[in-house]
């Protein structure tokens, strides 16, 4: 032993097994932690890719608001645009193969293609179309098409082959001659790889359009994108549109996995907080064992620091391995996450990104927080006085004075180290709101729950006794091995609320998260169910002509059909007012809205006014002659707005001014939104929308089933896909399901860590009740009532952690739903299947935990134990 | 004069009432001395010893060792003096159960950050160990060992770097007789041969015997004072005629 260090690694080395899940608890941990920060970054770089094959090398892009795109005038003078070096407009339309149509039942519509129609000559200028083959679209290109490599295994489409595509009315079904096929999914995440690139002009003849929905651009040398956006906000001025860049396209994508990935984190973060009680309950409990052992080096002149870094080096070295087999796990874990979330978005991720700032920081953080957790151990093994080696017994002060102050060192340095890998924040600069997960990407709402948990903790050990007799109940009937066993958790409270805590920290967030997905699930199908005006959608791929009514009346005309009332959603150029630096500034974001019957909605029932909201029979009248708006409760109140009040859209050289009718406590969700409602005139005539996006069915009361065959025909006839209400809602909650099931795994996987501690603390407990055992057993005890008693103790302390942990996950998941319920009544409704297997995991992992140790205790040798000192 | 405590105190809180372990002790030990301090159980004996190997500090009254008062030190200062002047022997061996012989042996030197696989330290580490005779059991842990051989352990590696004193606490308290007596001898020997300073706390005559002076504690104060001198045979039976006459 050439220097006092080796003693650490040599007392690891002696307690193997302690070591060895201590420091499987910090790979786990940091195995959590790192799968969540690759995923993020893996996620992050999907979205980056997404942009970019979508943006390709533009420098710019200007999208269109307004349904019948952007004009041709308004693409004229973009071309003028001296700054410009390319300019590549593209009409994208959604359609249908028309084999497939006629191929197809009557009542399921096909799997619908993307058509993009290109400058066959800007456009490979500013985007990669790499080939598997044939040849790009020429100049010269008549009814040629280029399709993905996807849609061609899909529909067995080869080169030369023709694809027939569903057009206007007039235009019919198009053929078009395959010329080449692109490599892979092609560019745009929505196409979902069913891509069809047709020369511009041919895809706007076969729309009847004009328009362009986009106009890229590539700068001219030399010049920078600032300026040729100046250029561009200074030269359109015809009609509304949108000017991004590569990087607001990927922030908007990114938004969309911000939530999950701050819910991945703050898992992540009770995770090693788990971790954290165990390395601090391990620690502890070596430095009480070795106490005589210390007392010595002190007598021989070892002094408090070099006591200190023995206990430091030993978490050191349990931090530094276990965070590295945790990054390890990391990435297979990281793996099997994005595999599990693949299907819930349109964006592909990858393998995980191991980069090596993740790999720095999950490291550091596991370091941090092992050493953060042994401080205080080591603290108090540096107190150990000298005598203590005179001593016969370890004194109480030693064995017993594990403090849970270092619990708020140990939650400071989690949250410190969680907020700088926070996903940096994404919002909108829209003044409206979004309902979400309720973790939010916001860093408030994490802290309280990691807070709050925390204070539980801290509480344990005064809730303790009495705990402990209401969950030694069920274990009465072995008598006194339920009141050895219940002394023996109450002998000392620290370790015993140390051990519980961790099972009441992962436990509670399983159960906080149960609570949160039942309500989010609970909102999602609430805010539909209030805002759309039938039990039926039939939608469609493309707007659906409602000047004349012919489609709506055609469906109402269907006997059991009580009403049909067309809805379309669309982007507005909204007009808002900021106050910065005493001036007043306007703004103009896009914001969703929707045109709505306001006469349907009335006699439906749909929507609720808040108070001070309008009268509901007049405002909906306003909606109908046009004029008029009805806005979403967070709308109005996030700008200020109130009902007689106008509000602005930028829809041309103009503003157009309309009146807030109403207010209503929601409207339609669109785009993570809630949508500005708007007659149908003023959608027609101001907001360029071109039809409905899809039509509310209202069966009449007991005839849905007869009604429903006929409906369906119908709305296939009009390439219409029905759908029910409760199945929209079903998928809308079966997605979160997906995600919260996997946030409950990884929450689970903090039981199994406070598990680990458990096999620690037991097992301590029994070599320190060595004499105590010996003597039960001297005077009558068998082994297997020996095994009995540590296997109570264990069921008692996961019922308590049960208990604890479902009341600490009510609690928090109580706060999510008051934080998530986006304005809806919050309902507390206990999802008490999840509680109930919570509780029985927690139960089933400390009866697990206890196996060994109870093992060792009853084979433990009488003579031996009555020896032990 | 190596040793010297004035006027002694120490009161101990114990529940609710205070307790007077010592009630103004004072005693001296000549370098080279042999002290034996006996007491029965609960006389103050062992916090006697404490506060002369400066592992505690008295309420009132000092300690000076080697020319150094060393009873109101701070913690840097008392750990330094532990490891430059002074080597215990403890009832319970107290060895690193982690540590081979040899490395429990060189445990002060190890604590001092010295190297003590080269050098003098070396030839000083294995002259001790060869000197408690445990020579060729160097890489035996101690669970390997018979607890006098483990007791032989823990005095070698008191006395390794020479401490200016050595202080034992019942240091046969946990062995037979016989091999209790090794251990008494291998403390007489370093004594009488090495001129090693003891201060032995006991409550054994036969282990008291060894001493050239034993000084009898009771009731936190020492009570007498039996002067034996060096004796190359340490016979009882003039000690135990003393603490007869005492009423011990």
């Amino acid at each position: 032993m050439r220097r006092l260090s080796s003693l650490a690694w040599r007392s690891l080395r002696a307690r193997s097994l302690r070591s060895f899940l201590t420091m499987a608890g910090i790979a786990l941990g940091v195995a959590v932690l790192f799968a969540a920060l690759s995923a993020g970054a893996a996620m992050d770089a999907a979205v980056d890719r997404a942009a970019a094959d979508e943006m390709g090398h533009a420098d710019l892009r200007v999208q269109a608001l307004e349904e019948q795109g952007l004009s041709r005038e308004t693409v004229a003078v973009v071309r003028g645009v001296s700054d410009a070096a390319v300019v590549a407009p593209a009409l994208e339309r959604k359609t249908y193969l028309s084999a497939s149509l006629t191929q197809t039942p009557s009542s399921k519509l096909p799997e619908p293609v993307t058509v993009l129609g290109i400058d066959v000559v800007s456009e490979p200028q500013l985007h990669d179309i790499p080939l598997a083959a044939g040849r790009l679209l020429a100049e010269s290109d008549r009814q040629s098409a280029l399709i993905t490599e996807t849609l061609s295994t899909d529909e067995n489409l080869r080169v030369g082959d023709s694809v027939k595509l569903n057009g206007t009315a007039a235009s019919g079904p198009v053929s078009y001659v395959i010329v080449g096929i692109i490599r892979g999914q092609g560019s745009l995440p929505d196409a979902a790889g069913r891509l069809v690139f047709l020369p511009l002009g041919d895809a706007q003849s076969l729309f009847g359009t004009t328009g362009v929905t986009r106009i890229d651009l590539g700068a001219a040398h030399g010049v920078s994108v600032e300026r040729l956006s100046g250029e561009l906000v200074a030269t359109i001025k015809t009609e509304p549109y949108l000017l991004s860049q590569i990087q607001d396209l990927a922030d908007s994508l990114r938004g969309e996995t911000s939530d999950f990935r701050s819910a991945l984190l703050l898992v992540a973060a009770v995770v090693l907080f788990a971790g954290a009680f165990l390395i601090f309950n391990t620690l502890s409990m070596t430095v009480a064992e070795r106490g005589r052992e210390v007392g010595l080096l002190r007598a021989a002149g070892a002094s408090r620091s070099q006591v200190m870094s023995i206990v430091l080096l030993q978490a050191l070295a349990l931090g530094v391995l276990g965070s590295l087999i945790g990054i390890a796990g990391g990435i297979a874990l990281a793996a099997l996450m994005l595999s599990w979330v693949q299907s819930s978005g349109p964006i592909t991720f990858s393998t995980p990104s191991v980069s090596a700032w993740s790999v720095a920081m999950a490291l550091s953080i596991g370091v941090m927080v092992t050493l953060a957790a042994s401080l205080e151990p080591a603290w108090r093994a540096g107190r150990i006085s000298p005598i203590e080696a005179l001593r016969r017994q370890p004194s109480g002060a030693v064995a017993g004075a594990a403090r849970l102050r270092w619990l708020i060192l140990v939650f400071g340095v989690l949250a410190l180290a969680a907020l700088a890998a926070w996903p940096r924040a994404t919002g909108s600069d829209s003044p409206g709101t979004s309902v979400s997960s309720g973790i939010g990407s916001g860093t408030l709402g994490p802290l309280a729950v990691y807070g709050l948990m925390l204070i539980s903790v801290l509480l344990l050990p005064f809730v303790l006794g009495p705990l402990l007799r209401v969950a030694g109940v069920p274990f009465r009937v072995f008598r006194n091995e339920e009141r050895l066993a219940r002394s023996s958790l109450a002998r000392d409270r620290s370790r015993t609320a140390l051990t519980v805590g961790a099972l009441v920290v992962g436990l509670g967030m399983v159960v906080a998260l149960g609570t949160a997905a039942q309500d989010v699930r609970r909102i999602g199908a609430d805010w539909l169910a209030e805002t759309i005006p039938g039990s039926e959608l039939l939608t469609s791929i493309r707007p659906m002509p409602t000047t004349d009514d012919a489609i709506k009346k055609e469906l109402a005309a269907i006997p059991g059909v009580q009403s049909v009332s067309p809805i379309g959603t669309f982007g507005v150029p909204y007009v808002y007012t900021t106050q910065e630096n005493g001036r007043t500034l306007e703004n103009v974001v896009r914001q969703e809205a929707a045109a709505i019957v306001g006469a349907d909605y009335q006699t439906d029932g749909r929507l609720v006014f808040v108070a001070g909201g309008g009268d509901r029979r007049s405002a909906f009248a306003a909606l109908d002659s046009g004029g008029s708006v009805i806005l979403p409760k967070s709308l109005a109140d996030s700008t200020g707005v109130h009902v007689g009040d106008s509000i602005e859209f930028a829809t041309g050289t103009n503003l157009a001014s309309l009146k807030v009718a109403g207010i209503v406590a929601h409207t339609l969700p669109a785009e993570s939104q809630e949508a500005i409602l708007v007659g149908w005139p003023d959608a027609l005539r101001i907001f360029g929308v071109t039809g409905a996006d899809f039509y509310a069915v209202r069966y009449a009361p007991g005839q849905e089933s007869s009604a429903r065959p006929k409906l369906e025909a119908t709305a296939t006839l009009y390439a219409l896909q029905p759908s029910d209400l409760s199945r929209v809602q079903g998928a809308f909650g079966d997605a979160l399901d997906r995600i919260f099931r996997l946030l409950d795994m990884l929450a689970l996987i903090a039981v199994v860590v406070a598990g680990l501690g458990m096999v620690n603390t037991f097992s301590m407990s029994v070599l320190e009740r060595g004499r105590e055992i010996g003597v039960l057993r001297a005077t009558g005890m068998t082994g297997r009532q020996v095994w009995g008693m540590v296997v109570i103790e264990a069921g008692v302390l996961g019922l308590v952690g049960a208990i604890i942990g479902a009341v600490v996950g009510l609690i928090v998941g109580a706060l999510l739903v008051s934080w998530s319920s986006g304005g809806f009544a919050p309902i507390f409704d206990p999802p008490w299947a999840t509680i109930g297997l919570a509780v029985l995991f927690g139960f089933l992992v400390s009866i697990a935990a206890a196996i060994y140790p109870a093992g060792m205790a009853s084979r433990q040798s009488i003579v031996h134990a009555l020896q032990h000192e | 004069m190596i040793l010297e405590a004035r006027n002694l105190t120490k009161r101990f809180r114990l529940g609710n009432r205070d307790v007077d372990a010592l009630r103004g002790v004072s005693l001296q030990v000549s370098r080279g001395e042999f002290v034996a301090i006996m007491g029965p159980s609960g006389s103050g004996k062992s916090t006697l010893l404490q506060l002369l190997g400066g592992l505690d500090t008295p309420t009132s009254g000092e300690v000076v060792l080697d020319g150094e008062v060393i009873s109101h030190l701070g913690d840097r200062a008392a750990t330094r003096l532990r490891r430059e002047k002074t080597g215990f022997v403890f009832q319970f061996f107290n060895l690193i159960p982690l540590l081979d012989v040899y490395e429990n042996v060189a445990l002060p030197y190890t604590i001092a950050g010295v190297d003590p696989r080269h050098g003098e330290t070396a030839v000083r580490i294995r002259e001790v160990i060869e000197q408690v005779d445990l020579k060729g059991r160097e890489h035996h842990r101690p669970d390997q060992l018979s607890a006098g051989e483990q007791q032989r352990v823990a005095l070698a590696r008191a006395l390794v770097a020479k401490p200016a004193i050595l202080l034992a606490d019942e240091p046969t308290g946990n062995l037979d007789y016989s091999t209790g007596g090794e251990i008494l001898d291998e403390l007489w020997r370093s004594c009488d041969g090495m001129g090693q300073t003891i201060v032995l706390v006991t409550h054994d005559a036969r282990a008291a015997a060894h001493a050239d002076r034993v000084l009898v504690v009771g009731d936190g104060k020492i009570r007498d004072e039996i002067e034996l001198g060096r004796r190359q045979d340490p016979d009882p039976s003039p000690l135990i005629a003393r603490l007869t006459q005492l009423g011990l």
